[in-house]
């Protein structure tokens, strides 16, 4: 089976090729333009939509150059319905309806976050993992248990990526901001209290955000140390609290955030000390891209048909504990 | 000593005190937390459990005694209670047992104090009592939306760990909670409970 992903759920237009053969799945190609936005500015979202529409067409054509195949040999296409910004999604839809209508290709609309669980699943070979998926759009510790990934905790507020990213942003840089307050933060160990807020298995991150940017004007490498290592304090006391009630015995971390050293490091602790084997998704994948969508589809193609075209829509908030899963 | 649980934040032990059997349950060092936060939060906690898991006897909630408190090394030495925790029991259990939860959730918040961990492992089902126990994260607190967050918590768990009871078991905890709150109370607790879940990442707007 040959599978075509579309992506484009925030600031990534991204096309993946993924050939499946039986359980295994190779991916031919995962090609990616990323919006910027100016310093210190969000995304906007009709800017980021014209920018995936621009380049929507090279993407394709070079995600399907570099798998060595033609539209004509791909089995169905899928594409992320949601969640995410609504004229964002619509570009993806847009591309993958006129490919399906005009190709007879079966379509697939897929749950974003959901492919970024599938796919870690496959990369990393976890079987039955407690998921911590920390990203821009999400902070989520979900299980898998009778046909649906169940929420064990998550944000109340901001999530985690967000949180970064608005610090980030507050002092200048660019979004996605993880890995500037990253290295800024590695050079200082000068901790300053900040707001600690877990709720149960829940945590909260709009105090912190605040109380971070009142430190700053002191020094903004301690600020961003101190930010790092409540925020990452926080979500390793709530992964402890998931894993000691779910008793389960693999931890798999997914999302943009994934790719931060420092929480992948206190995680590894969390997970020692809970004899439990510890996933990371591969550095390139940790990020939004077109084969989390492509391998869900693929996934999804064993037991459904491809939807109608009429049914092809977006839905900007889909949580993803409302997808039944029956492959 | 003998090590019965490696929880999230503590160790639990058994142990003795005064020739009775008793848990020590320790909060280690954590490697992984910048030392001062480390410290902070298990000293906090420790006194914060030694104290409110006292202070809730007196309006009645059946909790474990504590015997001995040692803030430096974050260990609290207390009253063993030797039955099974709620979430270990069979499904019907559960759910009858969610009626009595709810009042002793109620109970609390009447009396201004929220747990912080509302979960089914954290109630001990022992000789017809519901013992409530780790208190680690309790709060006294006179905030309505407070004892919502509290409400949430249990309403996550069965909602996950216990998704095919779910209805019956929230059904029965409303029920046991609204009885001692009051409805005035319960009305506004539980509305402010939807406004917490609409507020969660892409929640279905009503």
């Amino acid at each position: 089976m040959l599978g075509l992903g579309i992506e484009s759920t925030a600031h990534t237009f991204s096309c993946a090729i993924i050939e499946k053969k039986g359980k295994k799945g190779k991916i031919l190609s995962d090609v990616r333009k990323i919006y910027h936005p100016a310093k210190g500015e969000g995304i906007h979202p009709r800017e980021a939509s014209r920018h995936h529409i621009e380049n929507s067409s090279s993407v394709l054509s070079e995600c399907l150059r570099e798998a060595n195949t033609t539209i004509k040999d791909l089995d169905l296409i899928s594409y992320a319905a949601g969640p995410g910004l609504g004229p964002c999604l619509r570009v993806g839809a847009v591309v993958a309806r006129s490919l399906a209508s005009f190709y007879k290709i079966p379509i697939y609309p897929v749950n974003h976050a959901i492919g970024h669980i599938e796919l870690g699943k496959l990369l990393t070979g976890a079987t039955n993992p407690l998921v911590l998926l920390v990203s821009g759009g999400h902070t989520m510790l979900l299980a898998f248990l009778n046909k649906q990934w169940r929420v064990f905790g998550e944000t109340l507020d901001i999530t985690l990526g967000q949180l970064l990213d608005q610090f980030g942003r507050s002092i200048g840089f660019a979004s996605p901001c993880g890995k500037n307050i990253e290295e800024l933060a590695s050079t200082s160990s000068n901790y300053i209290m900040l707001p600690y807020s877990v709720k149960g298995n829940d945590v909260s991150f709009s105090g912190l955000l605040s109380a971070t940017k009142s430190i700053v004007k002191k020094s903004k490498v301690d600020a961003c140390y101190s930010l790092q290592e409540t925020a990452f304090a926080m979500i390793s006391e709530v992964v402890e609290r998931a894993l000691s009630f779910t008793r389960k015995k693999e931890l798999m971390i997914v999302g943009g955030v994934a790719a931060n050293k420092r929480l992948s490091e206190m995680l590894q602790d969390v997970c020692k000390r809970h004899g439990c084997k510890f996933f990371v998704v591969p550095l390139r994948y940790t990020g939004d891209c077109g084969s989390q969508i492509c391998w869900t589809g693929l996934l999804e193609s064993q037991v459904k048909q491809g939807a109608l075209l009429k049914d092809t829509l977006i839905t900007q908030s889909w949580r993803l504990d409302s997808v039944k899963i029956n492959y | 000593m003998k090590l019965i649980k490696k929880g999230a934040e503590a160790d639990i032990y058994q142990t003795k005190w005064n020739n009775s059997k008793a848990i020590l349950k320790i909060r280690k060092k954590k490697n992984y937390r910048n030392p001062s936060l480390d410290l902070k939060i298990r000293k906090q906690r420790t006194i914060k459990e030694s104290q409110i898991i006292s202070q809730v006897k007196l309006f009645g909630i059946p909790t474990p005694l504590v015997y001995f408190v040692n803030l430096k090394k974050a260990l609290i030495i207390m009253q063993e209670i030797p039955g099974k925790t709620i979430h270990d029991l069979p499904e019907l259990k559960i759910i009858e047992l969610s009626k009595e939860i709810g009042k002793l959730v109620g109970m609390l918040h009447k009396n201004g104090v929220i747990h912080g961990d509302l979960t089914t492992s954290n109630f001990i089902l022992f000789q017809k009592t519901v013992f409530v126990i780790d208190f680690g994260l309790s709060q006294n607190t006179i905030k309505p939306e407070d004892y919502a967050v509290d409400l949430r918590l249990i309403k996550e768990i069965l909602n996950s760990a216990h998704a095919k009871i779910m209805e019956p078991a929230w059904n029965n905890f409303l029920i046991g909670y609204r009885s001692i709150v009051g409805n005035a109370n319960y009305v506004k607790i539980t509305k402010l409970v939807s406004d917490i879940e609409s507020r969660g990442r892409y929640a279905a707007v009503i």
